[in-house]
């Protein structure tokens, strides 16, 4: 399936969610983060964080919560084709529990490419940008999701 | 530790991914996808059975940056997943610095980074950098 153009035009709306302490503690354990600034109060203190750090790719949990803010669900890829090929990010300020946090997505860049096989690969950098209450931009995310080519149809 | 371009990062030795491993990274990071807990839709999608999130071996390799430069120095962190992680591997996560730099009078290195499977297959690989101040 080609990708679906009429997300290109749509707007995705922005999206709101509270940095949780118990979250960032559950992302760090489940990972095996071992410094106590994810999970202990004050060594995150002690360190010179106002609370909890939050792990560096913490903010994965937030890009599709709600698939009505979010294109990927909308590209029109076949799911059995669909590969999250790079993801990048980019760190502005500390986020720490208690921030709350906007985010919003929006596609970047698409290109084709033919595939090794014939077919057309398809990809798309999808990028979130969270900033925090006062308007300040926390975190940058992109995530490039490939659609790899149909195998050649069976004689 | 101070560091300079050419050096290597100590290695970080990660304990083998499991299957409940998985399942806690699902419900940490929302992402549900079955062929990453049940090996019946990994079958049904061409797999042999589970294989790990992306997303986990990228995790790895932030705790390398952070173990490495000091938590919260992480500045830009950007990979590419190469190969699929199945269960029980052991995952290691190793880097070279490429550049010390500067930006707005603030240090800060340009490194080269892989995880790389029991095999020494490299599944996740990239650039981070990160503060030095």
């Amino acid at each position: 399936m080609p990708l679906d153009k009429s997300v290109l035009e749509r707007n995705f709306p922005e999206f709101d969610f509270r940095v949780e302490r118990g979250k960032i503690r559950e992302y760090a354990l489940v990972l095996g983060l071992n410094d106590p600034v994810h999970t202990d109060l004050e060594a995150a203190r002690a360190a010179g964080f106002e609370d909890l750090l939050a792990p560096p790719t913490f903010v994965r949990q937030f890009w599709h919560e709600n698939p009505e803010n979010d294109p990927m669900p909308h590209l029109g890829y076949d799911p059995k084709r669909r590969l999250h090929g790079e993801q990048e990010f980019e760190y502005h300020k500390p986020l720490v529990a208690g921030m709350n946090l906007k985010g919003r997505n929006a596609i970047v860049s698409t290109r084709e490419k033919e595939g090794r096989r014939g077919g057309m690969m398809t990809f798309v950098v999808i990028e979130t940008r969270f900033v925090d209450e006062t308007g300040e931009l926390v975190q940058v995310a992109r995530r490039t999701l490939i659609e790899t080519a149909a195998p050649p149809k069976e004689a | 530790m101070s560091y300079k371009q050419g050096d290597a990062l100590p290695e970080l030795v990660k304990a083998p991914v499991s299957r409940m491993q998985l399942v806690k990274y699902a419900g940490a990071s929302g992402d549900f996808n079955p062929i990453h807990y049940d090996d019946e839709a990994a079958r049904a999608g061409g797999l042999e059975g589970v294989i790990a999130h992306g997303m986990l071996s990228m995790g790895f390799l932030g705790q390398f940056v952070e173990t490495t430069f000091g938590a919260g120095s992480y500045k830009r962190l950007e990979v590419r997943f190469q190969g699929m992680v199945k269960l029980g591997e052991v995952i290691t996560c190793r880097g070279v610095v490429t550049d010390i730099a500067q930006e707005n009078g603030r240090e800060y290195a340009a490194c080269e980074i892989e995880a790389v499977d029991s095999d020494g297959r490299v599944v996740t690989a990239g650039r981070a950098q990160a503060w030095l101040d």
